[in-house]
């Protein structure tokens, strides 16, 4: 093993620069063909007059973004992209700090604890979501049947979940958190156990309390590993179409609609390819510097 | 947008090349693409995607009687793929992408976005018409395009929009035949909520349904998207009027649900008797009968509601068959449409009156027929959509339904316009002329 | 200024294994410097640890100044403890890292800079106060430690192996610093090392921990000397003292009391024929290592240091003695020390 092993080694690093790009390829070309090309393509498209069903393609300049920024869909999708994002980001970095200290030390059933935090990430997103579509349907919602049997609300005027705006943008947000935190646990919890075990013992000892530790010591250690869970989410939740899709497409009259649905409504159902290109490369600059802020700021701290 | 600029553009099918096969659709490429043989042997094969029918009967006949007949007496394999309605359109983007899929593609509306890439229907339209007599009005505005002047797809049928109404409950508010104008509607449906509590089921949301009963709305009341030449007059005074009509209705008798609903959220509303009006095609009283549900008695349909200015109601849905430019079997794919009309009957009557016939020829006695039907109790339940064709139009009424007209549908301006205003969060004023603006918009991008 | 002192102190791990710890009854004097020194394993670690409140005793008592303190957190027992590791807050400034315990205590802020200042004054950091723990050495990095510690005069100090970070001959020098530094201070110190040379230079006393048990408590020169076992005999001391059964005892005396028997002006000691077997020459002096031969101890190993000032041959069998004052007695069965006895040889 450990001959075959040395073996490798020195082939992809001196004899043999092909292995290791025939070891990296696969990766490589999974890149190129599921993110790269059709990015390069959304960018193509959105300086031209794409449509689906159109032949021949023109390259028009900015007329895409100036024709879209007119629209009142538009600018609302870019507000709630930006409300979802950091709503849900908030939400998912305390809840995910708080089930990351819980689980932190061992305690009977901590794995089973674990397994089924987890599930909400493992499972596909479109059928937790659809699960909650049902839980907060107008119609046949549990919480509103629990509700009214409770008679804390009338049969007829029960709160529309995903009916009014403040609600549904709510409702929203919740469910994209309750799918994104296992994932944040998950990142936080390693970041926690990467802390040298002396560092929060010597906080104790120079007479620091919980809270103290918490925010004094923890948390400021877990700044690089905290950016990533953060950059992840961020991204996760900027281009996620999937909650927003199923439980409001985008309704009540926009009230939840983000980006990436608003460029799926224009480009694929309203076929214009050139428009919902636009739309989705729209915050490529700014998620990019986003990233890239993120990055110096986890490499900073890790240098620290 | 093909003339004048031919020449300078990159060909798309130049780019795909280019770039290799689109991630796009790549899926469809699959079998085909593996066995180029098999595709072309001796036996031709027909490939039909259409919706998941509301009525599944039809489907049934459709795709066991119908196609399989049709497929032994032209030596001919047919299948056919039935998705969910909202899938539609995604569907059809990735088959164009990847210029492989089906031959004979059924849309739900008119898909006039996708002209360049389908084959001209005149010559079916002329068959047919040979044989069954004149198509109606609303299936030529809806897959013809005066500019270019081709039919970029065939329609079979569409679906009429009438209303549903709770008798019981409209009996006691006074109005024992349901609501004849809007203005019943609106009083009749204060009553009942006021009363016990029921609301109005008009959908405010984004999808078919509240698309299709808002534009009946605006119509009536003497609004429209465009004028007969395809420019915008969306924001006048009736539009408004239309407006605030919704504001009063929504405020007085609904409830925020109707921003949620999809297209079989006011289906279920009604059979869960919950709703005393919802404007949806008959698939509902066709699912209480079908599944013997206690509230079937109970509810009664309306033809379309009478406006200041007229009485107008959208089609619900409208078939729009197409055959790709790319596609495998084009001969094929129009003879079946051509044969398939001979038999336009037989489904009318499968599909239990949901399918209302394009070529009025191939369903003679149709007004007898609805007002006879052993499922129905009481049996003369359809009689009212008997004159559906004095009230039924396409969207884009006046006009034609421009692609410019399918991407502002399909982006829901029109429902999230009034949706806005029922809820108070904006003027009918502002809203009128922010839409108007919209609609320019999206108007502009075709020119 | 406080007093430490276990009873019965005892911490076992996992159920029905072996304690970490085991009925450890100790008690530091006002102001000494103890050291509990053990091989790894010995518990001497987790005995600290359990006095600072990290880790919680499963029976026995812990007092402080009097107090049981068994139920209090490490804030409340008053004591100060640097880690092996140091422990250093790596995105603190060295100023933050020092003033961190002040500000955990709620110790006014204005007293801060000032206290700071005091404690690094006194470890000489004065001056690297705006760094980060990563732009310091290891030994910067050990005072910076120590000055969080004193900061808030603890009564108590414990030390986790401190020095064991730090290579050769930075430790030398860190130890002298530290003497220097409790001598200035005088707060009862507990030092924890598997040194046992740090152990006899720093200590005022050593106790000699062993799987968990308290081996001997003593002053280094009793430990030295005097060990209560054979553990303790072999465990302190380089090369380690030479032990040979006899009879119904072990007989056991230091490489260093194992010489010619010409250079001996004792008159009461035994003679050995020693054949040298390997030589190691370090500079002061030569490590003997050997077989004795004849007598009743035929054969056995022994190793003898000896100043400079003789030549030897490996292979040639010369004239030892060993002094008899000098001789140790252990028990065969429990190897604990026992009466001198006179003892034939031949």
């Amino acid at each position: 093993m450990a001959v075959a092993t040395g073996k490798i080694k020195s082939m992809g690093a001196a004899k043999s620069p092909l292995l290791g790009f025939a070891m990296f390829s696969p990766a490589i070309l999974y890149i190129v063909l599921v993110i790269g090309l059709p990015f390069v393509m959304a960018v193509f498209y959105a300086f031209s007059d794409a449509r689906i069903g159109s032949n021949e393609l023109h390259f028009v300049g900015l007329e895409n973004f100036r024709s879209i920024i007119q629209s009142p869909s538009f600018q609302k999708s870019l507000q709630n992209s930006i409300v979802f994002t950091i709503a849900s980001q908030v939400i998912v970095m305390v809840c995910a700090n708080i089930l990351a200290i819980a689980l932190e030390k061992p305690f009977r059933g901590r794995g089973l604890v674990r397994f089924l935090i987890l599930l909400p990430w493992v499972a596909p997103v479109s059928l937790g979501t659809i699960g909650w579509k049902w839980i907060l349907d107008s119609i046949y919602s549990v919480i509103t049947w629990v509700l009214v049997w409770l008679h804390l609300v009338k049969p007829f005027d029960t709160p529309m979940w995903l009916g009014e705006p403040r609600l549904a943008m709510t409702s929203v947000v919740l469910v994209h958190c309750w799918r994104l935190i296992p994932f944040s646990t998950v990142i936080l919890l390693a970041g926690r156990t990467a802390i040298p075990k002396e560092i929060p013992e010597a906080a104790a000892i120079d007479g620091a309390g919980f809270w103290r530790t918490t925010f004094q010591i923890n948390l400021p250690m877990m700044k690089p590993i905290i950016a990533v869970a953060l950059l992840f989410g961020t991204i996760f939740t900027f281009t996620d179409m999937t909650v927003v899709y199923i439980l409001t497409a985008g309704g009540p009259f926009d009230s939840t609609q983000t980006l990436p649905s608003f460029a799926f409504a224009t480009g694929i159902t309203g076929s214009d390819l050139a428009a919902g290109a636009a739309v989705s490369v729209f915050l490529v600059p700014v998620l990019v510097l986003i990233a890239y802020l993120m990055l110096r700021m986890a490499h900073r701290a890790e240098m620290a | 947008m093909k003339d004048g600029k031919k020449g300078k553009g990159v060909s798309r099918r130049d780019f795909m090349k280019i770039a290799g096969i689109g991630g796009v659709g790549a899926g469809v490429v699959g079998p085909a693409f593996i066995f180029p043989e098999r595709a072309a042997a001796q036996q031709k094969t027909l490939k039909i995607l259409q919706w998941s029918h509301f009525v599944p009967a039809w489907d049934e006949w459709f795709n066991k009687t119908s196609t399989v007949e049709w497929g032994q007496k032209n030596n001919t394999t047919v299948t056919v793929d039935n998705i969910n309605l909202v899938d539609l359109k995604t569907r059809a983007a990735s088959e164009v992408s990847a210029k492989k899929g089906h031959d004979l593609f059924m849309f739900l509306s008119p898909p006039a976005a996708y002209e360049n890439q389908v084959i001209d229907m005149t010559n079916v339209y002329k068959e047919v018409e040979k044989k069954h007599g004149k198509k109606i009005d609303l299936a030529h505005k809806s897959t013809y395009n005066p500019k270019t002047k081709k039919y970029f797809a065939f329609s079979d049928a569409y679906t009429p929009d009438p209303g549903n109404y709770h008798k019981e409950w409209w009996a006691e508010a006074g109005y024992p035949n349901g609501p004849d104008t809007w203005d019943d509607l609106r009083a009749g449906a204060k009553k009942i909520r006021d009363k016990n509590g029921h609301p109005c089921g008009l959908g405010l949301s984004q999808e078919l349904d509240s698309s299709m009963a808002m534009r009946a709305l605006l119509w009536s009341f003497g609004g429209a998207e465009q004028d007969e030449n395809g420019n915008v007059v969306l924001n006048s005074k009736n539009t408004i009027e239309a407006l605030k009509f919704m504001k009063a209705l929504y405020q007085e008798s609904e409830t925020a649900e109707v921003f949620t609903w999809t297209p079989p959220s006011n289906n279920q509303a009604m059979l869960a008797g919950r709703v005393s009006f919802v404007a949806n095609a008959i698939s509902i009283s066709r699912q209480s009968e079908r599944e013997k549900m206690p509230i079937d008695s109970k509810i009664g349909i309306s033809q379309a509601l009478k406006g200041p200015v007229r009485r107008i109601a959208a089609e619900h849905v409208m078939n729009c068959y197409v055959v790709w430019e790319f596609a495998e079997n084009k001969d094929g794919a129009q003879k079946f449409l051509i044969d398939y009309m001979d038999h336009f009957h037989d489904g009318f009557v499968a599909g239990q009156f949901y399918n209302f016939p394009c070529f009025p020829k191939t369903v003679p006695d149709l007004k007898t027929e609805i007002s006879n039907d052993p499922r129905s109790n009481p049996p003369d339940r359809y009689k009212v959509l008997g004159n559906v064709l004095d009230w039924a139009t396409n969207v884009g009424y006046p006009g034609y339904a421009s692609a410019a007209i399918d991407e502002a549908f399909t982006t829901f301006v029109i429902p999230t316009m009034f949706a806005k205003v029922a809820r108070g969060d904006e003027t009918p004023e502002n809203a009128a002329a922010a839409a108007h603006k919209e609609y320019q918009r999206i108007f502009d991008r075709f020119k | 200024m406080a007093v430490v002192s276990t009873r019965n102190l005892t911490k076992v791990f996992k159920e029905g294994e072996l304690g970490a710890v085991n009925n450890v009854n100790l008690e530091t004097r006002e102001g000494e410097f103890l050291v509990f020194l053990g091989p790894s394993g010995s518990g001497k670690t987790t005995l600290l640890r359990m006095i600072a409140g990290l880790e919680t005793p499963t029976a026995g008592e812990i007092l402080i100044g009097g107090k049981v303190v068994n139920d209090l957190t490490p804030r409340e027992r008053r004591i100060a403890m640097v880690f092996q590791s140091y422990a250093l807050y790596p995105h603190l400034t060295v100023y933050k890292n020092i003033a961190f315990p002040l500000k955990a205590q709620n110790v006014p802020k204005d007293q801060h800079k000032q206290k700071v200042e005091w404690a690094s004054s006194l470890l000489g950091i004065g001056d690297l106060l705006q760094r980060k723990p990563r732009e310091l050495s290891g030994g910067e990095r050990q005072r910076v430690a120590l000055a969080r510690a004193i900061v808030r005069e603890p009564s108590v100090f414990l030390l986790d192996e401190p020095l064991s970070n730090l290579d050769a001959k930075l430790r030398l020098s860190a130890r002298e610093e530290l003497e220097r530094f409790h001598r200035r201070v005088g707060t009862t110190t507990i030092y924890v090392t598997h040194d046992q040379v740090e152990a006899m230079a720093m200590g005022d006393r050593i106790v000699v921990l062993n799987k968990g048990v308290v081996r001997q408590l003593g002053s280094p020169k009793e430990v030295y000397d005097d060990p209560a076992d054979t553990f303790v005999a072999t465990f302190l001391g380089s090369p380690p003292m030479n032990l040979i059964e006899n009879a119904d005892v072990i007989c056991g005396f230091r490489p260093e009391h194992f010489r010619l028997a010409e250079d001996m002006k004792e008159t009461a000691k035994i003679n050995f024929q020693f054949r040298v077997e390997n030589m190691e020459y370090l500079g002061a002096e030569y490590i003997l290592s050997g077989n004795i031969v004849g007598g009743k101890v035929d054969g056995k190993k022994v190793i003898a240091r000896l100043l400079l000032g003789h030549s030897f041959e490996l292979g040639k069998t010369y004239d030892f003695a060993v002094p008899e004052r000098h001789l140790k007695f252990f028990d065969v069965k429990t190897e604990v020390k026992v009466a001198p006895r006179p003892l034939t040889w031949q």
